[in-house]
């Protein structure tokens, strides 16, 4: 759907002005390359090292599917084991997850399952998820090779992409199918509730969607 | 019409003027005026052709008869439009069966294929097919135009308002002619009908023009029918004089006939379920554990009537016989058999009333003060006490530490609470033994009395009594009871679990849960809001006492909140995590800041005497011990460095208790894991805390690393003691992710951000430092994020075998425990930063450049237990009960969940399966909504309602057919057959009886219609069996005159055949009542108007009931021969 429009991918992402919004959340181990990826999709920029990430970060990109503005707010989250325990608080209010490793790192590759339980214990469980193998420019330096990711998402039942941030392969791909498994999900479970569609709330708020929690004390 | 065209003129004038040439063209051409429109009358008639064409049905191609009983199970479906004559408005609707796209077309390329001898003008319409349909006489649900006429595509025309009624005979001849001549132009054969009188009587008359013939649709509707009529004969002759052929060629009518028998009175089995005692509890009887009963089931016989219909189809007027003198027409001897069942509309569900009066809390905005304040009289003394106690409480509130020696016990403490409520004995909602009784089943472990001395003993029993009474759910406990069936209790912990994962609530026999439940019962049963107000202002009390006094919740699970629980639940879970911080900080003896250390040294003093001194013999023996622990994990192999350091909280614990045996134990037993590591080091650290100031001392070390060694010093790199990240409520998360959002996405806001989070990253390089003594970020980065650390080229190859072995070796790897993979293994390896580490002024760089050497202790703490947990207290305290009731909601309806599926399950009510999963989808998706919306629970509530209803009929309809008097040795090996059907009346709307009165649910049928008869009539068994009045008591004047009056009525009444059976036995008394209900279809192929014209269907439907009679005919005559 999206080639289509491609132009319209373009459009500002500060604009308030939205039809959905989905949080979506990029997790992963320590340098895998989270906000490189993160970078190339909304700024369309590479940096061979960021500062690593501290805690919590994110960025907004506006796309078009069938009509509807959908604002995506991509949170980045660090990757040091050390972290867990605060960003697993974000989980549940996520309805997407790009599940991140690094081809070239084997460690990497083989946290994913734990990260999947992570996700599994912390997250609703209409939350959609992606697995992302990331750095495939790097064929050279290659330690986890296609067919074991693509073994592993089909075992775990996740979507698989190969992606480089660096030579811009699959980065909007990914983002692109994500939308469209969220998107179809939502329309399979919610019969349009129409609380889910945004127009009048205020877009500070993480999501949306009836089934997610927000919060805010009543009082 | 000169004014349409004057009206024509105007809008081209003005338009540009560019443009007027062509207009004035155009203006010419609008001077032609239409007067075919002219009249109202007209007009009407263009308007319906319109709608016609718009619903494309004209020259409308002849449909296929419906197939058997597709008229009750296809669907039907229907398209409206407004239309007006003169001031009346009508809705002009089309209602059609909807065929299924490839049957249609089946049967569309067949007639195809016939219709290629068959010419166009040849074909049977759609209606004639109808009226001789035989396949669908008796619809179970349809339209009542289509079970009365048998037509499965129909228009109507009805009056739009109730007040414009269509009752001058002139009037509907006009509408019927309009509708005739617009059908007519469209060439359209369906069948239109038009309302007359009120709506109520649904009186219709209707017409329909075929090619060479037209249908008339005639209706009587009588309240009495003269008694001439009121049978078979009668309305035989009626037809037949109706189609004005007495000519002795008349073929045989074809008749079909239903009776219905009406069942009212279930004698045998009355509604068998008892609305439980709500009282029982508060008398003391029944123990404090039913606080948490559920009450279920219907107040009132949830299923009211059964109908019993009686059919017979297709028969001809020769084979039977019913005149006023005789019936040929026995119910028992009727070939179909069918059942439909009339519900209680209202049956008062106890649950869903329960519930809903709970709910209803919602709409009230009282604060908690009001509504108990309104209970106090006015001016009396009671008044100013309770007003200087809530200074008191203010007080408390501000107060920074409580002192702990003034509250000597939990009881005590529960007693002046309730004191402190400014309620005279006699005020209190709920009365003070009640009460009791309630705060022990939310508190089961305040039962215990204890004393300051024993406090520490009884929450260790008690945390251990919390993971048991978590894992054993009143549910299974429940069940184990019923334990009829161990499917179902498989069953149960599947949905359990389910339960628990999909909604938002609490786990089952948590705190929250049962305070849900206690709510809820004291709003039914105890003084309602007023009750509530009052529990809760308990409960608040009860919640500030324990973080005073560090006991911890029971029943609420350990840990950071769970952001999958209600925000409640949360809540309780951070008032928890703030208690065990402060258990933990006060129990090491010192606090993070200098200020805690020197008030909790006074505490100390003053109420912890014995502990302290034991705080102190740990403290020598463990500063002995830890440089042994030290100089083991040098000198150990391997293994046991690995067995060791997995170990490390267990050696620990071991060793500091073999040095503190007196009193240690009690202490020591209760903490947490992680705290004993943590009590072993604030010992360690307690040691560096005198010398700090002096010489930099290493301080808050939790393990070595394994083979991993400072790159400056060579000395051994320990990880340190660190601060936990502090626990969060959902509340507090999205204030949090909102400030970091509104930062906006820019370079700079980013940065911002990660300033913002870089207190656990400072807090963390400070206890680092504090523990290692010469490090560098270096070292720092290869424990905390080891990918940032690359190591050279040459020696990693030798690097990534060590790697393997350590990742086999290594038992965890979690920070506080275990060693790092993919560490270094000799001091003396070199490496680099990685390249985002070395960007020049960064984060982390910056961030350890300001760190000082403090450690985890002594630093600012990263959650202040006593801030979040006076906030947890301010929010709770200021919630309205209405809010509080609101909030629970989700408890509550989980906990009626489980009550229903267990009901449904033990029940097997039918489809129970769908029913359940819709209602968890459905509160899932309610409970997870945030803000709480009562609307939503409100239909969340329906539909728990309607599950118990349901659930509640399943129960009786079960009971009524398999109670004791109606077995008998031929109903044995037919209970499966009874079963099903019995779960086919639960789901379907009508259901044919198998094998009629002879099959085993037709038997049982047959018995309840003779008991009940008996009862009508007040015949006892034996009076009947005996013959004589011997032994029954002699029917006494009333009865006699009773039974009298009710045969006289009924030979009166025009409706009540004597029915056969009643006539044989003349004396005796009929198996059934007389036929609430009995209607026939008559049918038959008669040329008409004249002899010769052609021969055509004519049907007539006949429906007579105690005051309402209705015949409906279809009359066809020929237009041609006429």
């Amino acid at each position: 759907m999206a080639s289509a429009n491609d132009s319209k991918w373009q459009k500002d992402a500060a604009d308030q002005n939205f039809d959905y919004m989905f949080k979506l959340l990029i997790i992963g181990n320590s340098s895998v390359g989270k906000t490189s990826f993160l970078f190339r999709y909304a700024d369309d920029s590479f940096t061979s090292a960021f500062v690593s990430t501290v805690g919590i970060d994110f960025k907004v990109k506006t796309v078009f599917r069938q009509d509807k503005r959908v604002k995506l707010q991509i949170w980045d989250t660090a990757g040091q084991e050390r972290y867990p325990t605060i960003t697993t608080a974000y989980y549940r209010g996520a309805m997407g997850f790009l599940l991140m490793y690094d081809i070239t790192n084997e460690e990497s590759f083989n946290a994913v399952q734990d990260w999947c339980t992570q996700i599994k214990t912390y997250s609703w469980d209409n939350a959609q998820v992606v697995l992302v193998g990331n750095k495939c420019d790097l064929e050279d330096e290659r330690v986890v090779s296609t067919e074991r990711g693509k073994q592993l998402a089909d075992q775990l039942g996740l979507e698989f992409f190969e992606t480089s941030a660096k030579e811009n392969i699959n980065v909007k791909a990914v983002f692109e199918r994500l939308v469209d498994i969220i998107c179809d999900k939502m329309s399979e479970s919610l019969d349009a509730d129409p609380t889910l569609v945004n127009n009048t709330t205020k877009s500070t708020r993480l999501t949306e969607n009836p089934n997610m929690n927000s919060s805010g004390c009543s009082c | 019409m000169s004014l349409s065209g004057e009206d024509m003129d105007n809008p081209p004038r003005r338009t540009s003027s560019k443009d007027s040439a062509i207009v004035d063209d155009e203006a010419d051409v609008f001077e032609i005026t239409d007067f075919t429109t002219a009249s109202e009358w007209e007009r009407f008639i263009a308007r319906l052709e319109e709608i016609l064409h718009e619903w494309k049905l004209v020259n409308h191609e002849p449909r296929p008869p419906a197939m058997k009983n597709q008229y009750a199970n296809g669907t039907w479906a229907e398209k409206t439009e407004e239309v007006i004559f003169a001031d009346f408005r009508f809705m002009f609707s089309y209602l059609y069966l909807t065929t299924t796209e490839t049957s249609s077309q089946e049967i569309s390329k067949s007639k195809r294929e016939d219709q290629e001898e068959v010419d166009e003008e040849h074909k049977t319409p759609t209606v004639y097919l109808d009226i001789m349909n035989f396949d669908n006489d008796f619809p179970s649900r349809a339209h009542y135009l289509c079970r009365w006429y048998g037509l499965q595509e129909f228009f109507t025309l009805i009056p739009v308002s109730e007040k414009q009624v269509i009752d001058s005979e002139s009037r509907a001849k006009l509408l019927l002619s309009s509708a005739s001549v617009a059908f007519g132009n469209s060439n359209c054969s369906i069948p239109v009908f038009i309302q007359l009188q009120q709506k109520w009587r649904k009186l219709f008359t209707g017409t329909s023009l075929v090619r060479g013939g037209s249908i008339e649709f005639e209706m009587s509707h009588l309240k009495r029918l003269p008694p001439q009529y009121c049978h078979l004969a009668g309305l035989l002759d009626v037809f037949k004089s109706k189609l004005g052929c007495v000519y002795i060629s008349m073929p045989t009518v074809s008749v079909a006939v239903r009776f219905t028998y009406k069942l009212q009175d279930w004698i045998e089995s009355a509604w068998p379920q008892m609305p439980p005692d709500f009282s029982s509890f508060c008398d003391g009887e029944v123990g404090y554990g039913d606080i948490d009963f559920l009450p279920f089931g219907a107040c009132t016989d949830p299923i009211s009537e059964l109908h019993l219909s009686c059919t017979w189809p297709c028969l001809s007027e020769d084979m039977i016989v019913e005149n006023s003198m005789y019936s040929d027409l026995d119910p028992l001897q009727a070939p179909q058999w069918t059942v439909r069942l009339q519900m209680t509309e209202d049956p008062q569900c106890l649950l869903g009333v329960f519930l809903r009066d709970f709910l209803k809390l919602c709409e009230r905005h009282e604060s908690t003060d009001e509504v108990l304040k309104k209970v106090i009289g006015d001016g009396d003394a009671e008044k100013d006490k309770a007003a200087s106690d809530i200074s008191n409480a203010l007080h408390k509130l501000t107060e920074p530490v409580p002192s702990l020696s003034s509250i000597p016990s939990i009881s005590n403490v529960m007693s002046s609470a309730s004191a402190r409520i400014k309620f005279k004995p006699e005020d209190a909602p709920i009365p003070d033994s009640l009460l009791d009784k309630i705060l022990y089943f939310l508190f089961p472990d305040a039962k215990i009395p204890r004393s300051s001395t024993d406090q520490k003993m009884n929450k260790n029993k008690q945390s251990s009594s919390t993971s048991t009474s978590s894992l054993s759910s009143p549910v299974s406990e429940h069940e184990s009871d019923l334990g009829e069936v161990k499917a179902n209790g498989e069953k149960m912990a599947e949905l359990n679990a389910e339960l628990a994962k999909q909604l938002k609530s609490a786990p089952v026999d948590s705190l929250t849960q049962r305070l849900g439940l206690a709510l809820c019962k004291v709003n039914h049963s105890f003084g309602g809001l007023l009750g509530v107000a009052h529990l809760w202002q308990e409960f608040i009390l009860e919640m500030r006492f324990r973080w005073e006094n560090k006991h911890f919740l029971s029943d609420i699970e350990k840990g950071a909140p769970n952001m999958g629980s209600c925000l409640l639940h949360q809540k309780l879970q951070m008032l928890n995590c703030c208690i065990e911080c402060k258990v933990k900080r006060e129990s090491v003896g010192y606090g993070y800041g200098p200020d805690s250390v020197n008030i909790h040294d006074q505490s100390f003093d003053s109420s912890y005497d014995d502990r302290d001194s034991s705080a102190r013999a740990s403290k020598v023996a463990s500063i002995v011990s830890s440089s042994d622990d030290d100089e083991e994990f040098f000198d150990a192999d391997d293994d046991e460095v690995a067995k060791a350091s997995a170990q490390g909280e267990k050696n620990s614990e071991g060793k500091t208790n073999k040095g503190a045996e007196s009193g240690q134990t009690d202490m020591k037993g209760s903490t947490e894991p992680s705290e004993e590591s943590q009590g072993r080091d604030s010992v360690v650290s307690a040691d560096g805390q005198f010398q700090d100031s002096i010489t930099h001392r290493p301080v808050g070390r939790l393990v070595p690393m394994k083979n991993v060694f400072l790159l400056a010093t060579g000395e051994q790199l320990y990880i340190p003691v660190t601060q936990e990240p502090s626990p969060m409520t959902e509340d507090m998360l999205e204030e949090h992710a909102e400030v970091l959002a509104k930062l906006g996405t820019s370079a700079e806001g980013s940065q911002i951000r990660a300033r913002m989070q870089s207190a656990c990253l400072v807090s963390d390089m400070e206890s680092f430092k504090a523990a290692n003594p010469g490090c560098i970020l270096e070292d720092f980065v290869r424990w905390y994020s080891p990918r940032d650390y690359v190591v050279d080229d040459d020696v990693e190859a030798e690097e990534e075998v060590e790697m393997e072995q350590e990742q086999q070796s290594a038992g965890s790897d979690t920070p506080a425990t275990g060693e790092r993979k993919g560490s270094v293994s000799s001091p003396a390896k070199r490496g680099r930063l990685s390249q985002r580490m070395q960007i020049p002024g960064n984060m982390w760089v910056e961030a350890w450049q300001s760190a000082k050497a403090v450690s985890a202790r002594r630093q600012k703490r990263l959650f202040d237990d006593t801030k979040e947990a006076e906030k947890v207290l301010h929010y709770l305290a200021s919630m309205k009960p209405a809010e509080v009731v609101l909030h629970l909601m989700p408890c509550v309806i989980h906990a009626a969940i489980i009550k229903l599926v267990e009901e449904a399950i033990n029940t097997c009510v039918p489809n129970s399966k769908s029913m359940i999963d819709t209602l968890i989808s459905r509160a899932a998706k309610v409970t997870r909504n945030f803000p709480l919306d009562k609307k939503k629970y409100a239909e969340l509530l329906r539909l728990i309602e309607l599950a118990e209803t349901v659930t509640a009929r399943t129960t009786s309809l079960r009971s009524k057919f398999t109670s004791d008097h109606l077995a008998s040795p031929e109903q044995e090996g037919k209970e499966e057959e009874i079963e099903s059907f019995v779960n086919n009346l639960l789901t379907q709307s009508e259901v044919a009886v198998k094998g009629g009165a002879c099959g085993p649910a037709g038997a049982i049928i047959h018995k309840m219609f003779i008991t009940a008869q008996k009862s009508n009539n007040m015949i006892l068994d034996d009076e009947e069996q005996d013959g004589e009045g011997g032994a029954a008591p002699t029917p006494t004047p009333t009865i006699l005159t009773l039974g009298e009056d009710r045969r006289n009525r009924r030979k009166n009444s025009n409706l009540s055949l004597p029915s056969p059976s009643s006539e044989s036995k003349s004396t005796a008394l009929s198996d059934f009542p007389a036929p609430c209900a009995r209607e026939y279809i008559l049918r038959a192929m008669v040329p008409r108007p004249a002899p010769y014209s052609k021969v055509l269907p004519q049907r007539m439907y006949c429906l007579l009931m105690e005051s309402d009679n209705r015949i409906a005919g279809a009359f066809t005559s020929d237009t041609t021969f006429q």
